[in-house]
């Protein structure tokens, strides 16, 4: 029974008689639940063994609701686990019967070191409660064999165990964030507490005839005990409370480097590009570096660059990023109304009623944009406006100007990137002149039904 | 602010005659005030420089600059930055006006420095000449906007949304054709292209941007309060 607890996760079912071991033990091993559940019932005539087994496991095993948390605790000890000298950790409560040897070991490793985490901290209440109930065994086991069994002793002794194991459970609870009202958790805990103290002064109030020497003793021991059993509550807070004061002086070093690089690089990197012109190397380097630093400020994201863009409005600017590297052209990106996601043309084909925008939309603006950086140069506007009506971007430069029917019927650039992928989207594309006669202007629709707009409403705010 | 609408034309006149325009730069960064004042038009004086919020607040009361070209963040004070400045000198400059010049895009930094006074905004990469340009359009009392400046307007008066001003005296709307005005210039229009475009005259796009400004300064539009509010302006 030990190996199979020990190597697979064994679950108590949601859908359970009165435990739901029984079902839990028949669905691990692949035994027939009836005879489990026969067997069960047969053990617990033996000395009430069956029915000390079936509690001990009740509260060992968890249920099928509980086990979905493991995760987070388990990655939570790992990233601990580097900081702590190693300890043998007992993922699983060791056997019953044959090592006490062990659990006293790690049990007393696990005492010593009070501070240890949540993770370490399951396997001390299975430990406790099973010393509770081996006690409770053993004490059974051998009054039916005769033996004069002091049970001033051994009752005492198991309530302080359970107590100490319940309290510590709930410790637990509280550190992992599983605490689902704090004040059914407090109670819970005064009550295992309360459990502590009693056993503690039943030791010595059933033991011997009262005296002053016994009664400050007992009363040293509850306190004693008590403490022991909050330590590494209070323990666990301090470490907690740590954390939080480290984290929160890494956010304001964060900030201060922020602050003086927004300060001081950022400016320099302005002056560059002004006193270096539009069109020169240096200027590219500076705005490729300014691009750089502003997504490490203001996103936190060191790797933005790197993922797909999945709003529209970031997917232009990185575009805009792109071609910046390779032209000696500047744009200006300006988004307004509330933001659009892409839709990925690898994805099954949504529906109309779909709220992003095609790919095949920022694959035409991507070519303007280069059309516009080939051909023109310079300061290039890029305004994205997305509404109820629809999407509307344009692309407007102030190079020396094309026109549609000129282009030779040959060249694919804009007649095919452009032009027909927006027609195939659903959308339409027109090429004209640029504000004042000079330049081009390209413009891109895309109407209503095919994009209607996101909830969330997407401001000048995420371009610091 | 009446008074100070009817100081600002008087002032246009006057500087309109005398060709030489004064303008005090103020930033925290050495580099950048030399580099400015190099780059500016040669018909542009610069009157002095400062450095911080304190230093510019008695700059500005002393010279009597015709415009300020103030950083946005700025040291010193009580942390306000260039909207301090504005809040503190303004009143005792009744001449000068205020171009905010900023590194930074950033929605609260725009508007805290334009509901301050500020009579424009243009991003620190802007060339000598358009900054030249911008000063030179502040002192005949227009209002300057950058491409991100109108399409941020857009955004916090619901424009695209399709709210549009009933009446020429909301403050919390911008009507259709402020709208169309801030649209273009959102897509780097320059104010000629926008009156040719929009086929009106270049001083109505003036008078366009203008009122667009003030609804900006004065609106308690809940996007533009809660920014001021967040700054401790209000």
């Amino acid at each position: 029974m030990d190996e199979h607890v020990s190597t697979a996760r064994m679950i108590r079912p949601r859908l359970r008689l009165v435990g739901g071991v029984c079902a839990g033990f028949a669905e691990h091993t692949g035994v027939p639940l009836p005879t489990v559940r026969l067997v069960t019932v047969l053990l617990s005539f033996c000395g009430g063994f069956g029915a000390l087994l079936y509690a001990w496991l009740w509260v060992t095993i968890p249920s099928g609701a509980a086990a979905v948390d493991p995760l987070p605790k388990s990655s939570l000890a790992r990233s601990r686990a580097a900081f702590l000298p190693a300890a043998p950790i007992q993922a699983v409560p060791a056997a019953m019967a044959g090592s006490v040897a062990t659990i006293g070991r790690s049990s007393s490793t696990v005492f010593s070191r009070a501070d240890t985490d949540s993770a370490r901290a399951a396997p001390v209440t299975e430990i406790l409660l099973g010393l509770a109930l081996l006690a409770a065994g053993g004490a059974l086991v051998a009054s039916r064999l005769g033996a004069d069994i002091p049970l001033a002793v051994v009752v005492p002794a198991i309530v302080v165990l359970a107590g100490t194991a319940l309290a510590w459970r709930q410790f637990a609870d509280i550190r992992s964030g599983a605490a689902q009202q704090s004040s059914a958790l407090l109670v819970r805990i005064l009550g295992a507490l309360v459990l502590v103290a009693v056993g503690i002064l039943l030791f010595f109030v059933t033991g011997t005839s009262p005296s002053a020497w016994t009664v400050i003793l007992a009363a040293a021991s509850v306190l004693l005990g008590v403490a022991v059993v909050t330590a590494p509550w209070l323990l666990r807070l301090w470490s907690d409370l740590a954390d939080e004061r480290a984290a929160r002086a890494r956010e304001a070093e964060r900030a201060d480097i922020a602050a003086h690089l927004h300060d001081s690089v950022l400016q320099t990197l302005a002056l560059i590009q002004q006193k270096a012109g539009p069109h020169s190397d240096a200027a590219r380097l500076a705005r490729a570096q300014e691009r750089e630093l502003r997504v490490w400020l203001f996103t936190g994201s060191r790797s933005a660059g790197a993922e797909p863009a999945t709003d529209l409005a970031a997917a232009l600017r990185r575009i805009a990023g792109e071609i910046e590297e390779d032209f000696a052209v500047h744009f200006e990106v300006v988004t307004v109304g509330a933001g659009v996601r892409v839709r990925s043309a690898a994805s099954p084909d949504t529906n109309s009623g779909s709220t992003d925008a095609p790919e095949s939309l920022v694959a035409a603006a991507r070519e303007a944009m280069l059309n516009a950086a080939r051909h023109a140069g310079g300061a290039v506007s890029v305004y994205l406006e997305t509404s109820a009506r629809g999407i509307e971007l344009s692309v407007t430069d102030r190079g020396p100007g094309f026109r549609l029917d000129l282009i030779p019927k040959d060249r694919l650039g804009v007649r095919e990137s452009i032009l027909g992928r927006m027609h195939r989207a659903g959308g339409t594309a027109a090429v004209r002149l640029g504000p004042g006669g000079a330049g081009t202007e390209i413009l891109l629709t895309l109407p209503t039904q095919t994009v209607p707009v996101t909830d969330d409403h997407h401001t000048e705010t995420s371009v610091r | 602010m009446t008074d100070h609408k009817a100081s600002d034309r008087a002032a246009t006149e006057s500087s309109a005659a005398s060709a030489g325009l004064c303008v005090l730069i103020v930033d925290d960064h050495s580099i950048f005030r030399s580099g400015l004042r190099a780059e500016l038009d040669a018909d542009i004086t610069v009157l002095g420089e400062a450095a911080t919020v304190d230093a510019a607040i008695a700059r500005v009361i002393d010279l009597q600059p015709r415009v300020v070209l103030l950083d946005v963040h700025l040291p010193g004070g009580h942390g306000g930055g260039g909207a301090e400045v504005i809040r503190e000198a303004a009143p005792r400059a009744p001449h000068t006006l205020f171009l905010a010049l900023s590194v930074s895009d950033a929605a609260d930094d725009v508007v805290s420095v334009i509901r301050a006074g500020a009579r424009g905004y243009i991003t620190k990469s802007a060339s000598g000449a358009e900054v030249s340009e911008a000063a030179r359009r502040v002192a005949d009392g227009d209002a300057v906007f950058s491409p991100r400046l109108a399409g941020f307007v857009l955004d916090a008066f619901g424009a695209v949304a399709g709210e549009t001003a009933e009446t020429t005296e909301e403050l919390d709307r911008l009507s259709a054709r402020e709208t169309e005005v801030m649209r273009l210039i959102a897509r780097g229009y320059s104010y000629k292209e926008v009156a040719s475009t929009l086929f009106i005259a270049a001083k109505t796009v003036e008078t366009h941007v203008s009122s667009v400004l003030r609804k900006l300064q004065l609106s308690s539009r809940h996007e533009l309060t809660a920014w001021a509010l967040e700054r401790k302006l209000l």
